[in-house]
């Protein structure tokens, strides 16, 4: 028995760095975080920062007196093998769960965590339907819902640069690019904003031509044009739209956050952007940000690249705060520990609603512009009144 | 008037990406009568050496060569590694040989590279936008047009004119009778194999920079393209590969400007409808190889 649980820890610990065979003192955190497919950007950072936050609770004397060990098996960014991953790391006995960003990817390690009892934290799945509601009365996501997303870009838009038109561009790939849209149009309507026209992108398509022709059959210039997509899908569409000449500023959600796309669109194109994230990898994020830079070039040698690097640290710990007021890794005591406690994190300060009202998270927004193809931090925003989910 | 010089751009602009997509897969089709499902990773592989050369100072069109070269190389390669050693025994194995080929080098570049997006060096050229009766277009569109006749004619002549691509429409035909004359098996289907690298790493310059970078995953849509234009233009036919990219390039460009917002998310599932009606009405794809003797 002990022989083969090893060889099953060898091999999936093929894909993680930190895997190691869970002695029983140990406090075993599980993860599905993809590192390989479409959520690479957004989970391969997470993974990052998760592991400097492990070495920094073990350093400092672990977690209830115990050595935390992190064990991520790649969810390979398709649900399915998320959610094997997921009970693959129960069985051995994984107390906490990392899942991965998204609904999509990360809800099959939610519901395998929820059946297990113990409490599962995505780390930037942003689509309300990451909720208590859609996986349970265990289940949290780090991020900021979409409805906050969406909500901070169209005032952004609307209050703050009184761009009165927009122009709505969705990927129809998952319930993250659909909501996110969804919640700009809600909002900017609400606030006073006029939607010229909504239109639709399939992802992986590379061709955004039959949708610039209806974009310019409009005869009216957007003030503002908001795209939601995913991916290098992304750097596709502004690259279409900029390179015809339509020049309105570009706003979208944290996908935008990825050096890959920045570097892409470059000096050219990276100019009049802006994105909604979680938070800024500089001083001006918190006093927090600075520790954390250190140790992560500690770590790796470089300064991080993306603010979803700061959600995988989060993550970590938001559990261990968690775990230390509840006294025990047991799921309902973490979850209640979870719902009645504010979290000052790198990502914000973060507090939940309860289990009935779906554990929503009351969270604030970054704002950052892309200017000559790098970013610029414009500070943090919170809607005054969101849309609800 | 200037929509419809837009559409028709924009169509065949696609279109002559599909149609060598599809044209490189058919040429291996042809002969072997079995998908390279490793095709789709030239096109990773040139998207790659492209990334690699990034920052050496060379000029765009010898970094470009570079990446046909790699293409083609990484074409014949697939033929030694997945093919020549299992083809002449069964057909799954073949089909697995590709698929693990394919996976090798997927993950190859995730470990050695990077599992997320890496930009690739793009010419100025690509980015420029051109007027023609009032439609504004990059001029990458009518670059891929050209380079589409440019490769389309080559590729013709080829077979028509010169003794290989003749040695090859024999082996097409009638592969057993072909070697019994005295046409070498091996050489064939290795310049298979490099005709469709070749096509995959002119088609990759294009493609690649609709997108301005390259993830290991990239291949799985040329592929996806390249199969259904095939089984549209019918699966033997060159001709009818390079038909099938130009309609399927209509029908997605048409969809995509005709249906209306609520049913254009549905798009995929209108494309592969009018698929199954083309191959009711015509089930062995719209033009009619010729008529082929066994698998070899």
């Amino acid at each position: 028995m002990k022989n083969s649980l090893l060889t099953i820890a060898l091999l999936s610990g093929l894909s993680t760095a930190t895997a190691s065979t869970a002695i029983a003192e140990d406090l075993l955190i599980g993860g599905t975080l993809s590192l390989t497919g479409v959520q690479a950007p957004l989970d391969e950072p997470g993974f990052r920062g998760a592991q400097v936050a492990v070495k920094y609770l073990n350093d400092n004397g672990g977690l209830l007196g115990r050595q935390v060990v992190f064990s991520n098996i790649d969810g390979k960014s398709d649900p399915v093998t998320v959610g094997n991953a997921a009970v693959q790391l129960f069985d051995r006995g994984a107390e906490l769960m990392v899942a991965p960003c998204d609904f999509d990817f990360g809800g099959p390690a939610g519901r395998e965590a929820q059946s297990s009892g113990i409490v599962g934290i995505s780390t930037c799945a942003s689509d309300p339907l990451y909720s208590s509601w859609s996986l349970g009365d265990k289940q949290f996501t780090l991020s900021m819902w979409n409805t906050t997303m969406g909500a901070t870009a169209a005032e952004y838009a609307y209050n703050e640069r009184e761009w009165k038109t927009a122009y709505v561009v969705t990927d129809q790939f998952i319930a993250y690019t659909k909501s996110l849209s969804k919640y700009f149009v809600e909002h900017f309507d609400a606030i006073g904003g006029e939607i010229l026209l909504e239109d639709t992108y399939t992802n992986g398509d590379n061709d955004f031509s039959a949708q610039i022709s209806r974009l310019q059959a409009l005869g009216q210039k957007p003030d503002v044009i908001f795209i939601s997509s995913y991916g290098t899908d992304v750097g596709v569409i502004v690259r279409a739209l900029r390179e015809i000449g339509i020049d309105s500023p570009v706003i979208g959600g944290d996908a935008y956050d990825d050096p890959a796309l920045h570097e892409n669109l470059g000096e050219t194109f990276g100019n009049d952007i802006y994105f909604v994230t979680h938070t800024w990898m500089g001083p001006e994020a918190g006093p927090e940000m600075p520790t954390f830079l250190q140790l992560y070039e500690e770590m790796y040698g470089v300064e991080p690249d993306t603010s979803f690097v700061a959600t995988g640290w989060d993550t970590i710990m938001l559990m261990a705060k968690a775990v230390e007021i509840a006294g025990t890794t047991d799921g309902t005591a973490v979850a209640a520990a979870l719902e009645e406690n504010t979290f000052e994190l790198l990502t914000g300060s973060l507090g939940y609603s309860d289990a009935a009202s779906g554990h929503a998270p009351d969270k604030a927004a970054m704002l950052v512009e892309l200017k000559g193809g790098q970013p610029v931090p414009l500070g943090w925003r919170l809607p005054a009144n969101p849309p609800a989910p | 008037m200037t929509e419809l010089i837009q559409f028709v751009i924009d169509v065949l602009a696609l279109g002559g990406a599909y149609a060598l997509m599809a044209l490189g897969l058919v040429i291996v089709y042809g002969i072997l009568k079995l998908v390279n499902f490793a095709y789709g990773e030239l096109i990773m592989v040139a998207g790659y050496t492209l990334f690699l050369m990034d920052g050496t100072g060379l000029p765009w069109l010898v970094m470009a060569a570079v990446a046909v070269l790699m293409s083609i190389f990484f074409g014949v390669a697939t033929d030694y590694v997945a093919f020549r050693p299992v083809r002449a025994k069964s057909v799954t194995a073949v089909l697995i040989t590709s698929f693990a080929f394919s996976t090798i080098l997927q993950n190859a570049a995730l470990l050695f590279i990077s599992p997320r997006a890496r930009n690739i060096p793009l010419p100025d050229v690509f980015s420029t936008t051109v007027t023609i009766g009032g439609a504004v277009t990059p001029l990458r569109n009518l670059l891929t047009i050209a380079a589409t006749i440019v490769m389309l004619t080559l590729f013709t002549w080829l077979m028509r004119r010169s003794i290989l691509g003749i040695a090859m429409r024999a082996a097409a035909t009638n592969f057993t009778m072909a070697r019994m004359l005295g046409v070498p098996a091996n050489l064939i289907i290795s310049s298979a194999f490099a005709i469709s690298g070749l096509l995959a790493g002119v088609v990759s310059l294009f493609w690649l920079g609709r997108i301005g970078s390259v993830v290991p995953g990239i291949g799985l849509e040329p592929l996806l393209v390249a199969f259904i234009a095939t089984v549209i233009g019918g699966m033997r036919s060159v001709p009818g590969a390079v038909l099938g990219g130009f309609l399927l390039a209509l029908i997605d460009t048409s969809l995509n400007h005709i249906l209306p917002q609520d049913l254009l998310k549905f798009r995929d599932a209108f494309t592969f409808s009018f698929v199954i009606l083309i191959l009711l009405w015509k089930p062995d794809g719209l033009i009619k190889g010729p008529a082929s003797g066994q698998r070899t």
